[in-house]
């Protein structure tokens, strides 16, 4: 695309920084107020300090919210994997059914939060379950199955049918061919379907603040918080959940982006 | 691979068993859940407690009283709004990016999607204080001299929620335009630069058309996800911003009217299905196999 003259690639160069200053500006703000103290909204450079990450170490109220996060994703991450694989594993190659059945899974994640968590609030309801984190986790669970199971079919779908029936006729088991043959080569789309599921499971809100009980999740407490104003230890969590973040991006990008096309740009 | 011939019937009880479990699942856990809350939407509440008896009494108040009828409106209006934003930033950060050659293009593309995995209350937090009457807006506007004082203008209102809910999800608009931009083959700008055309024109009528689906697309996206948040008009909103989904929540807090809630999602899911239908019918491309 040369075709355009300079000036237009340097307008088109200035909306793009445009852009990404007005994506990362609501980043910057805690991750400064991490490390310099702010009064009267200026900050203070002269003076950088750790103190808001020592305080954080001992705010119990945020970090008992950061375990319930934790094991609320690793939960989700499990149920997803294996049921969304499994389902994958069930429709691929299998017409009668199959495109109904996927609508309903990404019912969820099409249908706006709102919707989802309401449904669930009230299907609980009725069936006399208690909002807890168990509710929590069926809440996620439905959310981000649709993104495992698509990551998985997807990795079906380009996958050689001639492996599979080499297997078979060496004379392997419809076991040994599934352990062998058909797990080693998803492994890191569940892998990657793994890593969004549990990004989309850690920062969730709408669906988690109607579904859940009395114990809450990071999002949860972070937004209850917020009528108050937060005290400057957030800021320090904020930045370490950025890095993680960031870091997490990494490995969905190496888990997800296909070998070919990452040796390709290396 | 000879299979339904020499099954077993134990090997066939055990395949039955799979496929229920396969179709138990998503049933009983989106199915029945939206079915009963469709269902829900035709009860009633009284004094507190919910009557299990048929009526349409919530779809007919939503139609007749004075209040949702206008902020379901108004919320539709600021949603596109929201979108049009969005793409009128994304658009031009997007075909940027497919300028740049190779392992460049993909950087800053990541770059520009990382914020979306960014904490979305932080994010809320901190756009309202950049909003807000000391916020870094007004003191740069003051600086500038656009503004003679700081201004009130961004806080608690609707343009508070417009500028939040676009500076949230502008990297939904620039995937979906990305990837319709790149699908672009090369060889029909080429041809047209050959024919004599020059860079506005084939912009305007090769790059331009062939994007449109992934325009419409963008539009969808932002819509449908503009219009079912309700936290972000709630933190930014304050009492003049009043939109859909607010009054949505509040039914099942502290209105406590769950049928009505239901009747009023009803109308939100229409909503939502009529966008990603039309985004669905414009955001096929047709050509792209040319």
């Amino acid at each position: 695309m040369n075709a355009l003259p300079r000036p237009s690639t340097i307008f088109l160069a200035a909306i793009t920084t445009l852009v990404a200053v007005l994506l990362y500006s609501p980043l910057f703000v805690p991750i400064v107020s991490s490390f310099f103290t702010i009064s009267h909204g200026d900050v203070d450079w002269s003076s950088p300090t750790l103190s808001t990450y020592r305080a954080l170490a001992e705010n119990h109220d945020i970090l008992a919210a950061l375990r319930t996060t934790l094991i609320v994703g690793l939960c989700t991450v499990v149920l997803s994997v294996v049921s969304g694989t499994l389902l994958a594993l069930y429709y691929h190659g299998r017409r009668s059914g199959r495109s109904i059945l996927q609508f309903i899974i990404f019912l969820p994640f099409l249908m706006p939060p709102i919707i989802s968590g309401l449904a669930l609030l009230i299907f609980f309801r009725e069936i006399g379950l208690e909002r807890s984190l168990l509710t929590v986790v069926i809440g996620h669970t439905v959310f981000v199955l649709a993104i495992v199971y698509r990551t998985v079919l997807m990795r079906l779908q380009s996958m050689s049918r001639t492996l599979v029936e080499a297997s078979y006729d060496l004379g392997a088991t419809g076991w040994q061919t599934f352990w062998r043959i058909i797990l080693p080569n998803l492994s890191s789309a569940m892998v990657g379907g793994a890593i969004l599921a549990f990004a989309l499971s850690f920062d969730e809100t709408m669906i988690t603040i109607l579904v859940t009980g009395t114990q809450s999740t990071l999002p949860v407490r972070l937004w209850a918080m917020m009528r108050l104003g937060f005290s400057p230890d957030i800021n320090a969590l904020v930045a370490l959940i950025l890095m993680f973040t960031v870091l997490l991006c990494v490995l969905a990008a190496r888990f997800l982006i296909p070998r070919q096309m990452a040796t390709e740009r290396s | 691979m000879s299979k339904a011939g020499s099954m077993q019937p134990r090997e066939r009880r055990l395949s039955l068993l799979v496929t229920v479990l396969a179709f138990a699942l998503p049933v009983i856990f989106v199915l029945v859940p939206l079915v009963i809350f469709l269902v829900y939407s035709f009860f009633s509440v009284d004094q507190g407690t919910i009557v299990y008896a048929p009526t349409l009494g919530n779809y007919v108040r939503f139609f007749t009283d004075p209040i949702f009828l206008p902020v379901f409106w108004n919320t539709v209006v600021l949603c596109v709004s929201v979108a049009v934003i969005c793409i009128l930033l994304a658009y031009p950060a997007a075909y940027f990016l497919t300028t740049l050659r190779g392992r460049w293009r993909y950087a800053l593309l990541m770059l520009l999607l990382v914020p979306l995995l960014m904490s979305y209350v932080i994010k809320i937090y901190a756009i309202r204080s950049i909003l807000g009457l000391n916020g870094f807006l007004n003191k740069a506007l003051v600086a500038i001299g656009i503004l003679q004082q700081p201004s009130t203008l961004f806080v608690f209102n609707m343009n508070a929620i417009l500028l939040t809910l676009s500076l949230l999800l502008i990297p939904f608009a620039i995937l979906p335009i990305f990837l319709s931009l790149e699908r672009i083959p090369q060889t029909l700008l080429r041809a047209s630069d050959d024919l004599g055309a020059s860079g506005l024109q084939t912009f305007l009528r090769i790059t331009l058309p062939l994007s449109l689906p992934g325009v419409a697309s963008a539009a969808s996206f932002v819509f449908v996800l503009a219009i079912g948040d309700f936290l972000t008009p709630q933190m930014v909103g304050g009492i003049s911003g009043f939109t859909f989904g607010r009054i949505l929540y509040s039914q099942f807090g502290t209105a406590y009217n769950w049928p009505f809630g239901a009747a009023l999602s009803v109308a939100l899911a229409i909503v939502v299905i009529c966008a990603i239908l039309i985004g669905e019918r414009f955001g096929r491309s047709r050509g792209t196999s040319v």
